[in-house]
């Protein structure tokens, strides 16, 4: 089985809008289906299926403890966090701000005299739910948290655990080329990139083929909204990576409808698509 | 006894910075029945950091070891490093000698309410 992530580098370009739909159709031929939400920061995929999401499970995020006890003030915590989250002033016990500790562990290596340990403090939760035959994961970051990532590599452990009980594993990846979408694409053995006829989504397009490629993921190219834009700019960010636009979604008012909806979209591009992930299983 | 003032400039003729974490110059003055009897200037380094910015000068000025800081505002981080120093902390704006003044006729009133986070950058 291979785990096909879906990304694109350009935001709202239909990446979730192709990934559910894609994930029903693989149900709807008999496959037992996980589809991942990966955009943690806007996890949407649970609105697109109409699945009212169950928490499964928080995550944490390590941070450094004080055990002030053991503290001679010093300082040299303070000097080796890069954060700013430990401040050390001259005879006095050093302070400790939580909200800027990203658990990077320097403090406790740094302290000569095993003051700190470790702390976690919640980062977000990974959702469970399920329709149309399949099985959702979903990830999501607690407001004001700003590494998306921790969640990503979480989701990515249950997947891994989880990997036998499926047919085919679908990863919706948030938009971007950050460490979140580098989480998620990780686990992928292959890729499709979603984009728009637009020179953002050339752009964008481009970064993100410069990732698998590096990443050393084979990926196929989706254009999303075709012959509305300049197919053109497009078409030469794909000449350099593939022979050709893997598949067309058109911008129909149809397709707007059902995505407006929330009715997984149908389209002989999908369906492409679908073929093209089963054949790759 | 000594008041640490952020500042935009190396002297006192220059205006208070209505920034803390981002401020060009913190300067320290020594007073000493109601007259000035030094001044020291120093850059403030957490003026440049990425984040955490009001974390960084307020390590900085704790370091100065002042008994009152006279600023424009104070950001919630700087604001929690400077309160468990307990160091009073006083707004003023306009020249900083004009400021010190202020101080020491009691006409600067303490500094109690927070400006929100990156209040100060870019300005």
């Amino acid at each position: 089985m291979k785990i096909i992530g879906i990304t694109g580098g350009k935001g709202g370009t239909g990446k979730s809008t192709v990934a559910t739909a894609v994930a029903v159709e693989l149900a709807r031929r008999g496959k037992k289906v996980l589809l991942c939400d990966m955009d943690a920061d806007c996890p949407n995929d649970h609105l697109l299926l109409g699945i009212e999401r169950k928490q499964a499970c928080e995550v944490f995020q390590r941070i450094a403890k004080w055990g002030l006890d053991k503290c001679d003030n010093c300082g040299k915590c303070a000097k080796v966090c890069r954060n700013n989250a430990i401040v050390c002033v001259e005879g006095s016990a050093p302070m400790f701000m939580a909200k800027q500790c990203n658990g990077c562990g320097a403090c406790v290596i740094e302290c000569p005299r095993d003051a700190i340990s470790w702390d976690e403090k919640v980062v977000g939760a990974i959702y469970k739910g399920s329709n149309f035959g399949i099985d959702l994961l979903s990830c999501e970051l607690e407001i004001n948290e700003p590494v998306s990532e921790i969640v990503v590599a979480k989701a990515c452990e249950i997947i891994a655990a989880d990997k036998g009980k499926y047919d085919h594993i679908i990863v919706d990846t948030a938009a971007g080329t950050h460490c979140d979408v580098i989480a998620a694409l990780g686990v992928c053995d292959a890729a499709l990139c979603i984009t728009e006829p637009t020179p953002l989504g050339a752009h964008d397009l481009e970064l993100i083929c410069k990732l698998l490629s590096r990443m050393k993921i084979d990926f196929e190219i989706v254009v999303n909204r075709y012959e509305t834009g300049r197919d053109k700019i497009v078409d030469a960010v794909v000449s350099k990576y593939r022979k050709a636009v893997f598949a067309k979604v058109p911008y129909s008012k149809k397709i707007m409808m059902d995505y407006s909806n929330a009715v997984p979209v149908k389209h002989k591009s999908i369906e492409k698509i679908t073929a093209w992930i089963e054949g790759s299983a | 006894m000594k008041i640490v003032i952020s500042s935009t400039g190396e002297d006192i003729k220059s205006d208070v910075d209505g920034r803390f974490g981002r401020c060009a110059y913190f300067l320290a003055v020594e007073v000493e029945d109601n007259k000035i009897t030094n001044v020291a200037c120093e850059k403030n380094k957490g003026a440049m950091q990425g984040q955490g910015a009001g974390i960084a000068a307020a390590q900085q000025v704790g370091n100065m070891k002042p008994d009152k800081i006279i600023t424009g505002n104070l950001g919630p981080n700087a604001s929690q490093v400077i309160k468990g120093l307990g160091i009073p902390v006083y707004q003023a704006s306009g020249p900083v000698e004009d400021a010190l003044t202020a101080l020491a006729d009691g006409k600067l009133a303490e500094l109690t309410e927070t400006v929100p986070s990156h209040f100060g950058m870019n300005k």
